[in-house]
């Protein structure tokens, strides 16, 4: 057991330097920093010199050296737009953005889990069919064009919800909440639905194929037989047996969901992570897109770390060819 | 009235109060830093010329007129510059501005860590006179130093000593970084960079308030559709830019208005004046068919300017054939006339200079940097091709731009030009005057135009104290520039704001949003 997490642990590391070396080597190509960092009336010398002090005049693989000597000891440098250390322009972006990921895989989970079951059970029904075929929507259409499309009905149109932003938020110790205002919750609608309608729907899908699989098991049949109310047919033994691959997909999804609000983030000018990630890419500021890839990667490995885990908790096998 | 009700309901729950004198507005960009001489940006300098103030300011017209300085005069022959300095101005904090405020400024802006520090290269000393006088002295004479510092902002040196600011911080921040203490009209309330800034209004300033203002929140939004969309929704009073596509939509929507002028930005096609060959297309390393002067005027004639602002720009903005637009000091006003639109007039110029069958070259452009950019030069490339002319478009966002540029890595390109001192001296020190890194000069002029006579006239322009001279100079150095056909200026770039019909303000061309002027009504 030990052995197997150590094993991950030492390929997690391996993938988390090679995804920084790769994102180092592009750098070239997302654009020259100086040209953002200095006026109309900067002269040559200007540009030398702070590419010097930038450290940006030499290969890339020194630059990337420099940034993991640095990140080992937890400092991932200066903004090169705001002039601020990145470790707390990321720790002021991030509650927003991980709270509007909460909310969306909440929505996600329990909305999709919902209407997979009701979509299996009423299999032909009319509602069902409506259900999926919107459904279908919810995969294909783009997340910014689902985004723009609530603003316009439901800001816009109807007036109810703001348009952008986040509300006003609460600092509960070192975090800004938008949960505890009302224009913070009013504010979380429109970009977690957004934000949490692909997710809900592929949970959607797979719960509802799932779950007609189990229905048609013998077990089900047999619970049928011996007169068990139908909700407790439905719920305690077809349900829970649709959930182990439900839990699998969910987890793997909530990296993506934080990955990808950039999207969302960008349409309702949500200001997270996302965000800062975009605008750092305008602006070419190398150190936050670095941290912000670098801090991704790291979610996404992790995850998957944990993953491999709870298969490793579930599955005996695996732990019986571990022992080889 | 219920959907009124809860609209306002809902102004409530943004977090304004909602009592209309709160001023919501949003941009693309964030003021990157509130220190005045860290960034020099239109979004810095425009955001805080409402915290700071200058020596001068720029009024609704755009001429310099007095702010912290109440008066000024050249000394002797131009050696320098007196400024008399207004009294009983507090800072936000209370403290009292005087002379020593200037000097501490002047180190401040014109040091190593200042991003302005070229807006003092003609100053050779500071020399306060007696509290409230201070000289400027200049290396050689200077007609428009006072127009040159309308933008550098006063510091107290006793705030920037006890707060640890004394230099701005360009690579690490300071405290002058997330906070302000300037003269302005209103005063830094809160700063969350890049999601919300406040201000409100100082109630010890000197000047009689205009606005109706007590509270005005800044939030950047960098999605144009949003910003329209929460225009729209009444979420914010004011955006800034609306995108062109939207100007039509917006100004006939109900409660919202657009206002229109035109920026300080002139577009213009450039040329590689010092290449012996051409780069890109098939045509790469034959001659440059571009230094003959026929072929650049064949494509001054063949581009439809019209055409393009018909469309591309639905009528928003004004054609331009020089390279400064109408309101900047030193427009010629009987040099404004464009070469006409003539197809057969551009091939004969082709045919004489020797090229009756065209030829291809390549033409650089950004994809993100001025309005419409990459429409505009894909329209430019469709007209050259009807005078035989084959361009090869690579369009490309501007932070790769530049560099290409840099290297040289260009035929035709594609470039705009806002002159910071909103004077016709600016561009021409900076795209048009021989490349020479040494005296400052020409480190924009990426085509390497070079003409003997506007080099020599160049220095002269700068020194010269009387106007009528000087616009003698400037106006042979335009016909010069014209005839050569250095650049082929296209247009004026518009400015387009959009705004809740309640608000009534003031636009620069500069694009600068000044609050005191802004009245909800």
């Amino acid at each position: 057991m030990i052995a197997f997490i150590l094993r991950r642990v030492f390929q997690s590391v391996i993938v988390l330097l090679i995804v920084g070396l790769v994102a180092f080597s592009m750098f070239r190509f997302v654009g020259d920093p100086i040209e953002n960092m200095l006026g109309q009336e900067r002269t040559q010398a200007d540009v030398d010199r702070l590419r010097t002090q930038l450290g940006l005049d030499q290969p890339f693989i020194v630059q990337y050296l420099k940034f993991l000597g640095n990140a080992a000891q937890g400092n991932f440098g200066v903004s090169y737009r705001q002039g601020r250390p990145v470790a707390t322009i990321l720790a002021e972006r991030a509650p927003a953005t991980l709270e509007l990921a909460a909310v969306s895989g909440t929505l996600a989970v329990l909305v999709g889990i919902g209407m997979g079951v009701f979509t299996a059970i009423r299999r032909n029904g009319v509602a069902s069919n409506v259900i999926m075929s919107l459904s279908l929507v919810g995969v294909s259409l783009p997340t910014f064009l689902i985004g723009i499309l609530l603003i316009y009905l439901f800001s816009v149109e109807l007036d109810l919800l703001p348009s952008f932003g986040r509300g006003d938020t609460v600092m509960v110790g070192g975090w800004s909440t938008g949960f505890l205002t009302k224009s913070g919750l009013l504010a979380l609608i429109l970009p977690s639905i957004t934000l949490g309608l692909y997710q809900m729907t592929l949970i959607m899908r797979l719960v509802r194929s799932e779950m007609l699989e189990v229905l048609r098991q013998d077990y089900i049949r047999f619970a049928r037989a011996r007169g068990l109310p139908e909700r407790v047919v439905n719920f305690r033994h077809a349900l829970k047996n649709t959930l182990v691959p439900v839990i699998t997909v969910t987890g793997l999804q909530v990296g993506s969901i934080i990955a990808f609000a950039i999207i969302t983030e960008t349409v309702f000018q949500w200001p997270g992570v996302g965000l800062l990630f975009i605008n750092a890419i305008q602006f070419v500021d190398i150190p936050v897109m670095a941290a912000y890839l670098m801090l991704i990667s790291v979610m996404f490995v992790a995850i998957n770390l944990i993953v491999d885990l709870l298969y490793f908790a579930i599955d005996p096998r695996l732990r019986i060819d571990g022992r080889h | 009235m219920f959907r009124l009700s809860i609209a306002s309901a809902i102004a409530l729950s943004i977090g304004a109060a909602a009592h209309g004198e709160t001023f919501r507005w949003a941009s693309t960009t964030d003021p990157q830093s509130m220190d005045p001489h860290a960034v020099s940006s239109t979004p810095v300098l425009s955001f805080l010329n409402n915290v700071y103030e200058g020596l001068v300011r720029r009024g609704k017209d755009m001429s310099v007129e007095p702010a912290l300085a109440t008066e000024w005069a050249p000394i002797g022959n131009g050696e320098g510059w007196r400024f008399t300095l207004r009294q009983g101005v507090v800072f936000h904090d209370g403290a009292t501005f005087n002379a020593d405020d200037v000097i501490f400024s002047y180190e401040r802006a014109s040091s190593d860590a200042s991003d302005v520090a070229s807006w003092f290269a003609p100053v050779s000393e500071v020399i306060k006179v007696d509290e409230y006088t201070v000289d400027f002295m200049t290396t050689d004479p200077n007609p428009i130093f006072p127009d040159s510092i309308a933008n550098w902002m006063i510091m107290d040196s006793d705030w920037a000593a006890a707060n640890g600011a004394k230099l701005p911080a360009k690579e690490a921040e300071n405290f002058a970084t997330l906070n302000a203490n300037g003269t302005g009209a209103f005063v830094l309330a809160q700063r969350q960079p890049g999601l919300k800034t406040t201000l409100t209004p100082h109630d010890d300033w000197w000047g009689e308030a205009e606005h109706n203002i007590t509270s005005a929140e800044f939030t950047p939004i960098q999605n144009p559709a949003t910003a329209v969309a929460a225009l729209l929704s009444g979420d914010v009073d004011l955006i800034n830019p609306v995108p062109i596509q939207d100007a039509a939509r917006l100004a006939q929507s109900d409660g919202v208005q657009v206002i229109q002028g035109i920026e300080a930005r002139v577009i213009m096609l450039g040329f590689p004046h010092a290449a012996e060959t051409l780069k890109y297309t098939a045509q790469a390393g034959q001659p440059n068919p571009f230094l003959d002067v026929r072929v650049r005027q064949a494509v001054a004639h063949a581009v439809n300017v019209p055409a393009i602002l018909q469309t591309i720009m639905r009528g928003n903005a004004e054609p331009a054939w020089q390279l400064v637009s109408a309101p900047m000091r030193g427009y010629i006003d009987n040099l404004e006339e464009r070469p006409a639109y003539d197809v057969q007039m551009a091939k004969d110029l082709l045919a004489e200079a020797g090229y009756e069958n065209g030829f291809s070259f390549g033409l650089k452009c950004t994809n993100d940097r001025y309005l419409n950019d990459e429409s505009v030069c894909q329209a430019v490339v469709s007209m050259l091709a009807q005078i035989g002319l084959t361009a090869e478009l690579d369009a490309m966002p501007v932070r790769n731009y530049w560099p290409e540029l840099r290297s040289n890595n260009m035929d035709m390109f594609l470039l705009g030009w806002s002159p910071g001192t909103f004077d016709a001296e600016h561009p021409i020190r900076f795209i048009v005057a021989t490349d020479n890194p040494e005296k400052k000069l020409g480190s924009w002029n990426f085509g390497g135009y070079s003409s003997a006579r506007i080099d020599e006239l160049l220095p002269q322009i700068q020194s010269e104290i009387d106007d009528t001279k000087r616009m003698e100079m400037l106006e042979e150095v335009t016909r010069i520039y014209q005839d050569e056909v250095a650049y082929v200026p296209l247009y004026v770039q518009p400015l387009i704001w959009g705004a809740r019909d309640t608000v009534s303000l003031t636009q620069r061309p500069d694009d600068f949003l000044i609050l005191r002027w802004i009245r909800i009504e």
